[in-house]
């Protein structure tokens, strides 16, 4: 499979990304910060950018992590910075699959659904984890227009019943409320953590940092927008809105005659969500083979996949109504955890950088 | 391998060794000057009219030179060979072509008199056009190459032939456009025809198999066309086309999929009116994918799907059905297929019949007996239209409309969407001899969308797909 190119590594961070951040993200960030809810959006969503530039430098050397920190370190070393970084990459995939999987039984089915229907989720899973990342790049091109379209849908459906002004007045709440939005939130950042993985993978082009830097930014000004409707939508009982983009648009004044069709854009968009939530499952996997499997050979990957995914799934299963007391668990207890590998670690990766000399005039 | 050795008796007695059939016959006679000639064919597909008069009446005459080349020039015809093995002697023979032995020649002759029974040169029934040619191939690939040749009037076009199948021999004509399809492809599929190693070639169909890196896969990889106007563009692109003897269906690699959603009438008509044709397919295709499945997993697990007042409709239509809403899709999607089967196969005076079995007794009949309801019926209509809107895919969609609706009854919306991402994930990672099986789409070919599911004006198509990787990128000059 060719490497990913610059082009489809833009519609990831465009278009694709975005994506993980309309579910329950609004209504976490509107706990934390009531209206504010879309300064620490942009803080965390600008520190992101930031951390993606940096990643994207690296990947001008075209060489994995794996490569880059053993070079250096030497290969236990990377092999033990690579095994840390696939369990966080577990770890931090376990809340998104619990949010996929509570927006499954709350968009999908009028009931309760079976164990069946989302059980069919981590089939799906297991058969992407078992493929090599770099085939994702393919798979970009044709689910960022699909979700492009998706958003456009969904804004056009339900600008008219927002009210802007409900976000006025800005920063009443206080600093220390945006701060902790900001820090609280951070499990659903993950995007420059993953890119690593993703190192090797990239077919360099000049211009790449920056140009990933800009499809960041432009798909957190679609999530903030989105964040601004939604708001302006439900206002004061927003916080009780799980599954924002599936509901944001059911005011739309057609939907009485012509039934649910703002469902269309939120299907699109939960295929696309599909893939993205176990994009941490990906990298964790694609981690370990990076480090303990050759690159020719699938068998490792295969066995990886199929057994994450069922761990996963009977963890699932086991923490099936304990959303919330996870939630503060891992987003609010444990919430250092996602600096250390999503900001400081990917920043410090820039020292593995090799330095070039320059030739001699 | 065995020579003639010029003994007539010995070698006569060899050949017939090869070929004990029944229906190989020998003509034996003599010339004016004493000469002995054994002539051998095929009864049933050797035009023994055209070998007397051309092949044994100047022989009979015949007093001079005893040498092939001698008797070549009497014989008024210009389609003869020398061959001295009795086995590539034999296959000719068993070709339809006469072989004539004499006393004292080392070497038979063998004589192009092969009866060809061909049916004539129509409009295929699979492809049917408005505006734009209406010939279409038949059985005979020398008539198909000869369609081909009538309009790529270049030497750079190459024919070159093969034999496939161990007992069949069939013909295989590898047509190319040479430095304009990438020699790569050409050597792959050249390789690939050499290594099959089946004893019959009964249609071209096969071959598809063989060519395909993914045997098994659910979608095809190989592209078909019946017309030779879709074979010499294709061609014409940088694609290799693949002609089988007694196959009227061409082949062409590499396939990829948009290719099914153009037809040739596409590049006759004015291009908004193409692009509009194109989308309406693609529409077509996913309404009969999807409305099925979307119906029943509604009914079963989101009602909230339809608006209330169509779901009164359909409360009220379902209310006293026997069967869950997946078993009475499955039914009317069953009948529908038997149906379609029947239809293609049964004979064209029961026809009428059938029509109005399937539509009256098994259509309306069945909804006022209370065992499917009326939406159901118009849905599986519906989807059965729209999947022939794509009738070069039909094999791959029906499959894959019948998988949704089995994921719908089980696992509802949730999985028809979850089955979505496999096929597009599994049709992404796909390629065919080199070239992504979703190009332009997935990689995106900017160039190449230009001709895609929207048409641009053929002024603006200067270019060749990149997507199938031609070195010769020019294909319209402006001045």
């Amino acid at each position: 499979m060719n490497k990913i190119s610059t082009r489809q590594l833009c519609f990831f961070l465009a278009a694709i990304v975005p994506v993980g951040k309309i579910v329950l993200l609004p209504t976490n960030l509107i706990y934390y910060s009531k209206n504010n809810l879309l300064f620490p959006a942009a803080m965390n969503i600008i520190l992101q950018a930031g951390i993606v530039f940096l990643v994207l430098l690296l990947a001008k050397e075209n060489r994995s992590l794996y490569e880059l920190i053993s070079d250096k370190l030497g290969k236990v070393t990377a092999k033990i910075i690579l095994t840390v970084f696939s369990i966080f990459f577990f770890y931090a995939a376990f809340m998104p699959l619990l949010e996929q999987k509570i927006l499954v039984q709350g968009i999908f089915y009028d009931t309760l659904p079976s164990i069946l229907a989302f059980s069919s989720f981590f089939a799906f899973s297991a058969y992407l984890c078992a493929k090599p990342l770099s085939s994702l790049g393919r798979t970009w091109d044709i689910l960022a227009p699909l979700s492009i379209v998706a958003f456009i849908g969904i804004f056009f459906l339900s600008i008219g019943s927002a009210d802007f002004g409900a976000l006025a007045p800005a920063l009443q709440s206080g600093a220390g409320e945006i701060f902790r939005g900001f820090a609280f939130n951070m499990g659903w950042f993950l995007d420059s953590a993953i890119l690593l993985s993703f190192l090797g993978k990239i077919d360099y082009q000049k211009g790449l940092p920056w140009k990933g830097l800009i499809s960041y930014l432009a798909g957190g000004a679609a999530v903030l927008f989105f964040l601004a409707i939604f708001y302006g939508v439900f206002q004061e009982t927003a916080i009780n809105q799980e599954f924002a983009f599936s509901k944001i648009a059911k005011y739309f004044p057609g939907i009485e005659t012509l039934g649910r069709i703002d469902f269309i854009f939120v299907y699109s968009l939960s295929l696309v969500m599909a893939f993205y939530a176990i994009l941490p499952l990906q990298a964790g996997i694609d981690l370990l083979q990076q480090s303990y499997g050759k690159a020719e050979k699938r068998l490792l990957p295969a066995l990886l996949s199929i057994a994450v995914n069922i761990v996963m799934l009977v963890l699932t299963l086991l923490f099936d109504h304990r959303y919330i007391s996870l939630n503060f668990l891992i987003n609010q207890d444990l919430f250092w955890i996602f600096p250390i590998f999503c900001l400081l670690l990917p920043a410090l990766m820039l020292l593995f950088k090799i330095r070039r000399h320059r030739e001699p005039q | 391998m065995q020579n003639i050795t010029g003994t007539l008796k010995t070698d006569r007695e060899a050949l017939k060794k090869l070929l004990p059939a029944e229906d190989i016959l020998e003509f034996p006679f003599t010339s004016e000057n004493g000469c002995e000639f054994i002539c051998m064919f095929t009864d049933p597909i050797t035009d023994k009219e055209l070998l007397g008069q051309l092949v044994a009446r100047p022989l009979f005459r015949y007093d001079g030179d005893k040498s092939a080349e001698e008797i070549g020039k009497r014989l008024a015809f210009p389609e003869q060979r020398k061959e001295k093995s009795l086995d590539k002697l034999a296959e000719e023979i068993l070709a339809g072509n006469p072989v004539l032995l004499w006393e004292g020649m080392d070497e038979g002759l063998i004589v192009g008199t092969k009866k060809v029974f061909i049916r004539a040169v129509a409009e295929p029934p699979t492809d049917v056009t408005i505006k734009g040619p209406r010939e279409g191939f038949i059985e005979d690939v020398k008539v198909n190459t000869s369609l081909v040749r009538r309009r790529l009037k270049t030497g750079e076009l190459k024919i070159e032939y093969l034999k496939v199948g161990r007992r069949s021999q069939t013909f295989v004509a590898v047509c190319y456009l040479e430095g304009t399809s990438v020699q790569k492809v050409v050597d792959e599929v050249k390789e690939k025809l050499n290594r099959i190693d089946i004893d019959i070639i009964p249609d071209s169909s096969y071959l598809a198999r063989f060519l395909s890196s993914r045997p098994e896969s659910l979608m095809k990889q190989v592209g078909t066309t019946e017309k030779p106007d879709i074979f010499c563009a294709k061609i014409a692109e940088g694609r290799v086309g693949i002609l089988v003897d007694g196959s009227p269906i061409a082949l062409t690699v590499p396939y990829l999929i948009v290719e099914d959603f153009q037809s040739s009438e596409d590049y006759y008509v004015p291009s908004y009116r193409a692009t509009f044709t194109r989308l309406i397919r693609l529409f077509a295709l996913i309404v009969a994918i999807y409305l099925p499945a979307f119906y029943v997993a509604a009914q079963i697990f989101k009602l909230q799907l339809f608006p209330i007042k169509l779901l009164l409709t359909i409360a009220g239509s379902i209310r006293d059905l026997p069967f869950s809403p997946s078993l009475e899709m499955l039914l009317v999607l069953i009948v529908l297929e038997i149906l379609n089967e029947a239809s293609i196969r049964m004979p064209k005076y029961v026809g009428m019949a059938l029509s109005v079995v399937g539509a009256l007794v098994l259509g309306e009949t069945a909804v006022s007996a209370g065992f499917v309801s009326t939406p159901a019926i118009i849905i599986i209509a519906f989807s059965g239209i729209g999947l022939y809107a794509v009738p070069n895919l039909i094999e791959e969609t029906s499959v894959i409309r019948l998988v949704m609706l089995l994921v719908a009854g089980s696992v509802g919306t949730y999985g028809i969407i979850l089955a979505t991402g496999f096929i597009i994930f599994y049709l992404v990672t796909t390629d065919t001899f080199g070239s992504p099986l979703v190009a332009p789409f997935s990689p995106v070919i900017g160039k190449d969308l230009k001709d895609s599911l929207v048409k641009y004006n053929l002024a603006s198509l200067d270019t060749r797909p990149v997507s199938l990787g031609s070195k010769n990128k020019r294909r319209l000059r402006h001045e």
